[in-house]
């Protein structure tokens, strides 16, 4: 390891700093505000690094993580997310700070890191370590509510469920490496380059590890958390989940995919048509049911990763791109509707019921206007980075001849406009609630601020993608 | 030329009204939303006199939209021939719109809010007829959508408005999922959405070697037409969309939105072209709506669902035209259509108005005495709808029908007899509104200037629009159609006037005889009364089992825990982590551990399966 591995790493650098840094500043003094601030500099001082980096990439640091341009498009896109869901947190927990929310602040910042790593990851080892990483942050930030029981259960719920899929995933991983003898993706399957699956023992180690990956992302069948996580997690953390931990997984999946040679393997592709099919029906037909937003939104989710799936399947540099722009649209229009969930909700009594939205546009137009917008852009209605999202995984999967995944897509997001509407109908609606169900106006400037930025970039991005895909297409495309 | 503008002014004036309408005063809200139609209006005729004759498309490019692979999508304008005919419908008609409005809202909440909506449609709506690619047009095409989808819901509070809006926004969206699919089929064959690229590359390519996937592509796009446009099988949304404000259905729902797959289609002719069999379709489609729009709109009593199911049929009627291929006279009916339904719907709005909110035609009768400009108008519309000789409609509908003898003579006579049909239900509304005596309590009056002078411009357009020659105007644009003999338009006429007289025999000489022919009919007339019962179909074979497959198979099957054992189950007021944790160990966390294991097994199977297949 040489100064230019290190400078290539330094944006995961920066932020492990980060997240000592606060750790330190809330063992002098406690204040909300300066964790929040030190955070933030932290993560925009790591998005700088980035620049620095960007020459010197691709490499290999170590033998376990590899660093080139897709792996740095991803951390930018983490890091970014990671900042607004710090200024959704700050606003969020400035309603009542007895709930002691500065070590909120250090937990993002090793979540981050986590989300780093794996994004970074070429070796099993280096997975595991981003996994675990993120993991345990994710358990403190879902419970963070010490006192409420919602918060608390679902911590659990999570913290069984994850720990257990994560032995599922090593379990896979050790039979892999009993199959193969190395931990480096790219030491799999190298010698049939069309890449095969077809020794049983193969065959179960790969299936573990698929089950560990898709429970991470939230695929049904494995997706029977998500819901209950949206529900009782602080909203800001929520939105937390829905994009940071979700698109690392994602980046990381790509890339297991396509430096080990399992892309190739047909059933394996028929497994993940199998996965996405499932989640797009499972998580658009139930979110119909649901009288709760936060549920609404992670059925939601489930179903938007199931669209996700598409592009993966179809590969090569369209896919790739695809996918990168799709989150980039999905995590801006999930964080500004999360966000909007927030600024209507108060630590330990977040608004989840529908009925709680009834006529909100009476008497927040804005919000309910920055709302409505979000949902358009879930529901890919056009001049919304949500449209463009689903135009270029629609164009990755006609490129692969995915007629049937493409078709399912096409049909189950028609049948998904529905429960959008349904909540915009609320918002709409009439019978308003009575005045003081809704903080009058929003609270902190961090929040209201984080909105309008989001706004902004899901209508840009929709108007006039160039810039991003153009982005994109240098940095994610080629990098395989 | 600068094209861009054109959509620029309205959706400049929807961003003004939409963020300081709130504390701007009626008469500015006015100035920003009339002035806007006002500036693209005059802006279009200078553009159009500037390029006039317009022998060949004039396009603009912008800048790169979107960039993949190989694919480049360029936000680009163009206006030919056909373009610029929709372009005065839509700014010219629109404006007249935009002017009875502000009368017609006078008295309702969110002024502002509405007229920015009615501008952010006209944007859209521009966008959808100036673009030169498809996925342009479909932003357009979407974008109008969602705004039919706000507009419908405008009063907001009743349910009803708002199931509508949803209804008009789901089924469209069913329609688009087929224009989306034909789109990335163009992508596949073409490698490019242009529609001058795709038409020189249809013109030089081998056309019987693909006639399968361009049968494919058109039928594709046909689906999202019937959407947008409300033909079998995707008609039902469009008499629930007159739950909106009756400006809103006279502009939107009668005179542009609805005509746009019309406009799609002739814009695609050099697809159509090659693709006889999806012309033939189009073709009985269209027929079969008409036919059975009109049957329909014999025994409504609400005056705008009268209006909505003729304007379902006269839909019909056009893409009849385009199916036997004659697209000009298919775009000409657009435009007379426009004119004289338009009319019909601002008038149905007058009298609305002029009865304290009344939409019932058993509570009507006597108006003409009240409201003579209305009447007049009115008569001139209806005149003009039923093909009455020398009236705008007569000269577009049997062009469409006289085309369609010479294609097929029994297209022709069905023609025919649902325009005898649609002359005899106008006037049923024109007779019982306007003759007899008033039934209702409120006291009618006149409608102001505002509303009434739009109406007369209107109505000089319903009688002598027919002399303007699009037919000829279009001609170079679009493959020659031959038409049958004159005799056959005089013939359709004939059949019209015989209807106009039943008409007035039934309702007016011999009032009571409408029942006894219902009494008469018995099951025929109850099957029409409850249109078909199609909506009854749909909800007993899509709409209900989608419900009860995600609640049992899906729900109770998969996802039960997640209500008994979930977060819900907190309001039970648990104390302490001991009590968490046996309610955990009870409930849904080992049920989810079930599904993981489950879900593992499967995914083993698959890969086992597919394994063991090789």
């Amino acid at each position: 390891m040489n100064s230019t591995d290190l400078l290539a790493l330094l944006p995961l650098l920066l932020i492990a700093a980060t997240a000592i840094l606060v750790m330190l500043a809330i063992a002098v003094r406690r204040s909300h505000l300066a964790s929040a601030l030190l955070t933030v500099l932290g993560l925009c001082a790591a998005f700088g690094t980035l620049f620095i980096a960007a020459p010197l990439v691709p490499r290999d640091v170590t033998p376990l993580l590899t660093i080139d341009s897709g792996a740095l498009f991803y951390i930018g896109l983490i890091l970014a997310a990671s900042i607004a869901v710090v200024f959704l947190c700050y606003g969020y927990f400035k309603q009542e700070e007895e709930h002691r929310p500065e070590e909120l602040y250090l937990l993002i910042a090793i979540a981050a890191l986590g989300s780093g790593v794996l994004v970074c990851a070429r070796h099993f080892a280096s997975l595991f370590l981003g996994l675990e990483i993120l993991s345990v942050a994710l358990y403190g930030l879902i419970s963070y509510e010490r006192t409420t029981k919602a918060s608390i259960e679902v911590g659990l719920k999570y913290l069984v469920l994850a720990a257990a899929s994560a032995s599922f995933l090593i379990f896979g991983i050790a039979i892999v490496y009993f199959e193969f003898g190395t931990m480096d993706f790219g030491g799999i399957l190298p010698d049939s380059p069309a890449g095969a699956v077809d020794s049983a023992t193969i065959a179960v180690g790969v299936t573990l590890i698929v089950v560990g990956i898709g429970f991470k992302l939230g695929l049904v069948p494995f997706h029977m958390w998500t819901p209950d996580v949206y529900e009782g997690a602080p909203a800001p953390v929520a939105a937390f989940v829905s994009t940071v931990s979700k698109g690392a997984m994602f980046a990381l999946l790509i890339r297991f995919f396509d430096r080990s040679g399992m892309r190739g393997d047909s059933s394996l592709v028929l497994v993940f048509s199998i996965i996405a099919i499932a989640s797009m029906f499972a998580g658009n037909l139930l979110a119909l049911l649901q009288d709760n937003v936060k549920r609404i939104l992670a059925y939601s989710s489930i179903a938007h990763l199931g669209y996700l799936i598409v592009a993966f399947e179809a590969g090569g540099a369209i896919g790739r791109s695809a996918v990168a722009f799709y989150l980039v649209a999905y995590f801006a229009t999930m964080l500004g509707a999360f966000g909007v969930v927030t600024v209507l909700s108060r630590p330990g009594n977040d608004l989840g019921d529908l009925s709680g939205y009834r006529g909100l546009f009476w008497r927040r137009p804005v919000l309910a206007s920055v709302f409505t917008v979000m949902l358009l852009s879930l529901a890919s209605i056009p001049l919304t980075a949500g449209f463009l999202g689903e135009f270029y995984l629609v164009a990755a999967g006609v490129s692969g001849s995915l007629w049937a995944l493409v078709i399912i897509l096409v049909v189950t997001s028609a049948i998904g406009l529905f429960y959008y509407l349904r909540i915009v109908v609320a918002l709409y609606s009439r019978t308003a609630q009575p005045a003081g169900a809704w903080p009058s106006r929003i609270n902190s400037h961090s929040l209201s601020w984080t909105l309008g930025v989001l706004t902004a970039a899901v209508i840009l991005i929709g108007c006039y993608p160039s810039p991003v895909m153009r982005l994109i297409q240098t940095m994610v495309a080629g990098s395989g | 030329m600068n094209l861009w503008l054109i959509p620029l002014f309205p959706l400049l004036g929807f961003l003004i009204n939409g963020i300081w309408g709130r504390r701007f005063s009626k008469a500015l809200v006015n100035l920003f939303a009339v002035g806007s139609v006002v500036a693209s209006f005059a802006y279009v005729l200078w553009v159009l006199s500037a390029l006039y004759p317009l022998t060949t498309a004039h396009t603009e490019t912008y800048f790169t939209w979107i960039h993949s692979g190989s694919l480049q999508i360029g936000f680009d304008l163009t206006v030919d021939r056909l373009t610029a005919i929709m372009l005065l419908i839509i700014t010219g008609v629109g404006l007249l719109i935009h002017i009875y409005s502000a009368g017609y809202m006078e008295h309702e909440g969110g002024y502002h809010r509405f007229f920015s909506f009615l501008n952010l449609f006209m944007f859209f709506m521009l966008l959808l007829v100036l673009a030169s690619n498809f996925l342009l047009l479909f932003v357009g095409w979407e974008g109008v959508g969602l705004c039919s989808y706000l507009l419908i819901g405008f009063y907001f509070g009743e349910d009803f408005a708002n199931n509508a809006g949803t209804k008009a926004f789901v089924v469209n969206r069913i329609g688009d999922f087929g224009f989306l699919l034909g789109m990335l089929l163009i992508v596949v064959h073409f490698g490019t959405l242009d529609f001058a690229t795709i038409a020189s590359a249809v013109a030089s390519m081998p056309v019987e070697a693909s006639a399968g996937v361009l049968t494919a592509i058109t039928l594709l796009l046909f689906v999202g037409a019937t959407g947008k446009s409300a033909q079998i099988p995707l008609f039902v949304w469009l008499p629930d969309a007159m739950a909106g404000p009756t400006p809103v259905s006279a502009l939107i729902h009668a005179a542009t939105m609805v005509t746009a797959g019309v406009y799609m289609i002739a814009r695609a002719a050099f697809l159509y072209g090659h693709t006889p069999i999806t012309l033939h379709v189009v073709a009985l489609i269209g027929l079969f709506t008409a036919v059975m729009a009109a049957t329909i709109g014999m025994t409504q009593n609400d005056i705008k669902r009268v209006y909505a199911y003729s304007t379902v049929s006269q839909l019909g009627y056009m893409f009849l035209g385009i199916g036997v291929g004659a697209y000009s006279d298919g775009i000409f009916h657009v435009m007379t259509h426009a004119f004289f339904k338009a009319l019909l719907f601002l008038g149905a709005g007058s009298i609305i108005h002029g009865i304290g909110g009344e939409q019932d035609l058993r509570h009507m009768g006597g108006l003409r005495k009240y409201m003579p400009i209305t009447f007049i108008t009115l008569l001139a519309a209806s005149l003009a709808i039923s093909g009455f000789p020398g009236f705008s409609g007569f000269f577009s509908k049997d062009a469409i029908l006289s085309a369609a003898y010479d294609y097929a003579p029994w297209m022709y006579w069905v023609g025919v007899i649902t325009a005898g049909i649609t002359a005899f239900y106008v006037f049923r509304a024109f007779f019982l509104a306007f003759f007899g005596d008033y039934r209702g309590h409120h006291h009618p009056h006149e409608s102001p200037w505002v509303m009434t002078l739009p109406l007369i411009v209107l109505a000089v357009f319903s009688v002598g629009g027919g002399f303007l020659n699009v037919p000829n105007w279009l001609a170079p644009m679009f493959p020659n159609v031959e038409h049958g003999s004159p005799l056959l338009m005089w013939i359709s006429a004939a059949v019209s006037i015989l209807g106009i007289v039943i008409a007035y025999y039934i309702y007016i000489l011999k009032p009571g005889t409408a029942e006894s022919i219902a009494a008469a009919t018995g099951p025929v007339y109850k099957l029409i009364d409850h249109k078909y019962y199609v909506d009854e179909i749909y909800g007993a074979l899509i709409v209900r089992p989608v419900e009860a497959f995600s609640r049992t198979v899906l729900w109770k099957g998969a996802d039960i825990a997640a209500i008994d054992g979930g977060v819900d189950g907190l309001g039970h007021r648990l104390r302490g982590i001991g009590a968490i944790f046996r309610q955990m160990q009870s409930g849904s966390i080992r049920n989810y551990a079930t599904w993981v294991v489950l879900g593992s097994l499967l995914v083993l199977f698959v890969l086992g399966l597919a394994g063991g297949g090789r």
